[in-house]
């Protein structure tokens, strides 16, 4: 179980990290929600905090920004640990699910506040502010109050108001959840782009993965308080650790096997091979969907080195414009095969018989108790 | 909606209800212009003479004087303390704050009559009796669990991600409750001011206990002379009381609106809103 090996639990080390969470856990009363969470983060690094809803992040981001302390662990920033400095010392930028705008502030006084308090000139402070809302194309909104703006236009002022600061780390609890899709995809870049040029180490939190996958540099994907995996997002992506970063990362099919003595897997009557040895006799194999090869005129089912091949009958087509998904019965188990779609589509029908080859490569085998 | 029956019926309603509960009160400004030597309605005749001989009584004027300086005195104690206070009970939660709230806010529970003739014996021995540290202090005894339930109520309601932000953008406590909670809370110290300053500017009981020949306030002063005399003075000072306490409601609705401020408020009972108004 090699994958297993790699970051199972998220201690990874990595040389003089700007940012470092040690054995950080939280309690709620009895309740745990961080359990013994490790993460070190590089200087000008974007990292993604990636899970489905509860499982700790907007937590671990507030652990980080000083607003409520680790039960036990420790947080250090180049070096010093900040574990017991209030937030205002911390010098980090924070981006709140919920906004936090100041009610009573016009859009700039909000974007200026962090500044004043700093005690810029009022010319600089008008300078920057100036500069931040343009970032967000928010300069026509200056004078507005938040209650004024919709959701979109808060979230893009409070980006704003924590990039202004130019902190020396930015903390971003899910900032564009509430943007349009086109919106989503500019602030996506803006934000990247900012974050390069200024270099700053950036802990973003999401539960979707394609802004994980798009925008970080890597990504840490926690599930329950845990961290299932830490890892860039071709390694999260391709040498997923656990079936649920697996499922939860991209789409993927998922049947349960057999190993056999001469380590092959059993799936119904097929044999398949895996390029990791999984040590258990029962296993899941996990195969995505666009991984998958259809030949419709093949009835070999021959196995080589590279290949893994079964027979398969289609049962259901799904069109979803861009794809087309065919879903397949291998010996009375599910595999769905996803093919871009072409304009002049072949006609096959449910009952039409044919064979699946996908590479061993892309073949990922997890201990069936996972 | 407009042509709806029930809204109708319920316009009507509501009207009958406003004229039954304020009738009472709106009698007594024709009084005022009574003419007559005795408090009578309807009177026979029309004058001034009335609102004349309140500008001429100067018992009535410095009790007018005393109950408008006592409650501007009140509602900024009040305020001074219970801002801080409140602050320490919501959001600082001190040990021992929740007693101390539930000390604060007792006397609301208590008979006033009874918490009247308390302090009473205890100022007799102090001789604070009818001076005005011993009305102030008297005072805050009853407005102090207004303002610091108000108050509580008003920042308890507020989300605590804002000062949250605000300390993260570098702000020092200290600011942040300035320059963020503070204004954050500007509908309920509206509230709580107002509040304050009716509460004191009427109220009776406990100040009979308190006050004295040397110094009295303007509700115990109309309260001694209805038990002595039946003129229509009282209509005129009445009158008085009623377009203070009509000032203070204007400039909170002005400021903010009404509604909005008595909602932020809405912890205290309504009838004491009532009482208070
Ligand atoms: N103040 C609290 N008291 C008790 N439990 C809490 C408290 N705050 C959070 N939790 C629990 O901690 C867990 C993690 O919460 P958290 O807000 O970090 O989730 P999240 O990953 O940000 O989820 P989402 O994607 O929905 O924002 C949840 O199960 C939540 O119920
Ligand atoms: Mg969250």
């Amino acid at each position: 179980m090699m994958h297993q090996t790699i970051k199972r639990d998220g201690v990874e080390t990595i040389g003089n990290p700007h940012l470092s969470l040690e054995g950080i856990n939280k309690k709620y009363g009895l309740v745990e929600v961080i359990s013994n969470l490790n993460l070190e983060v590089r200087k000008g690094e974007l990292i993604a905090l990636l899970g489905p809803s509860g499982c700790g992040k907007t937590t671990t981001l507030r652990m980080i920004a000083g607003l409520i302390a680790p039960s036990a662990g420790k947080i250090a920033v180049g070096g010093r640990d900040v574990t017991h400095i209030a937030p205002h010392g911390r010098d980090m930028g924070l981006v709140f699910q919920s906004y936090a705008l100041f009610p009573h502030m016009t859009v700039a006084k909000n974007v200026a506040f962090g500044l004043e308090m700093r005690g810029l000139s009022r010319a600089d402070i008008a300078n920057k502010v100036a500069k931040a809302l343009s970032m967000v194309q928010l300069e026509h909104l200056a004078e507005r109050k938040p209650r004024e703006l919709s959701g979109g236009q808060q979230q893009r002022v409070a980006l704003a108001r924590a990039l202004v600061i130019e902190p020396s780390i930015l903390l971003l609890d899910e900032p564009l959840s509430n943007l349009d899709a086109k919106l989503r995809d500019e602030m996506r870049t803006q934000i990247r782009d900012i974050q390069q040029q200024l270099g700053i180490t950036t802990v973003f939190v999401t539960h979707d993965q394609v802004e994980a996958l798009s925008m970080c540099d890597r990504i840490v994907v926690m599930k329950g308080g845990l961290i299932e995996q830490v890892g860039t997002p071709h390694e999260i992506y391709e040498r997923p650790a656990t079936p649920f970063v697996a499922s939860f990362v991209g789409r993927t099919n998922r049947v349960k096997g057999k190993r056999t003595a001469d380590g092959c897997i059993r799936i119904g009557s097929s044999m398949i091979r895996s390029a990791t040895p999984a040590g258990q006799d029962d296993v899941v194999v996990m195969v995505r969907p666009h991984r998958i090869h259809i030949d419709w005129n093949a009835t070999s089912t021959e196995q080589d080195e590279t290949a893994n091949r079964t027979a398969a009958v289609l049962s259901r087509i799904t069109f979803i414009g861009d794809v087309i998904q065919y879903h397949f019965d291998v010996d009375g188990s599910e595999f769905i095969v996803e093919e871009s779609t072409k304009k002049s589509q072949s006609s096959h029908r449910h009952g039409d018989k044919a064979v699946l080859s996908w590479s061993v490569e892309d073949t990922l085998v997890f201990g069936a108790d996972q | 909606m407009e042509d709806n029956p029930t809204s109708w019926f319920m316009r009507i309603t509501v009207t009958i209800l406003f004229l039954f509960l304020l009738a009472p009160v709106l009698l007594v400004f024709p009084i005022s212009f009574s003419g007559d030597q005795i408090l009578a309605f309807p009177p026979s005749s029309w004058s001034l003479r009335w609102y004349e001989a309140l500008l001429g009584n100067n018992v009535m004027m410095s009790a007018f004087l005393t109950s408008l300086g006592l409650a501007s005195v009140v509602t900024v104690l009040s305020l001074i303390i219970a801002i801080p206070a409140s602050y320490a009970i919501v959001r600082l939660k001190v040990t021992g704050s929740e007693f101390l709230f539930n000390l604060f806010t007792a006397p609301l529970l208590l008979p006033t009559i009874v918490l009247g003739l308390a302090i009473l014996i205890i100022f007799a021995s102090m001789g604070l009796l009818a001076t005005f540290t011993g009305l102030v202090i008297g005072h805050l005894v009853i407005t102090l669990p207004y303002a610091l339930r108000v108050l509580s109520v008003s920042l308890g309601n507020l989300s605590l991600a804002c000062e949250e932000a605000a300390s993260s953008l570098g702000a020092k406590p200290l600011a942040v409750f300035g320059k963020v909670t503070l204004p954050m809370m500007a509908p309920g110290i509206v509230a709580a001011t107002a509040l304050c300053f009716l509460v004191s500017f009427d109220e009776v009981v406990i100040t009979l206990f308190l006050t004295g020949p040397r110094m009295t306030t303007l509700p115990v002063e109309l309260f001694h002379h209805v038990e002595s005399q039946a003129d229509p003075l009282v209509a005129s000072v009445s009158v008085l009381l009623i377009l203070m306490t009509l000032a203070v409601v204007m400039i909170v609705d002005r400021t903010m609106g009404l509604t909005k401020a008595m909602a932020s408020g809405r912890a205290v009972s309504m009838s004491t809103v009532a009482d208070a108004t």
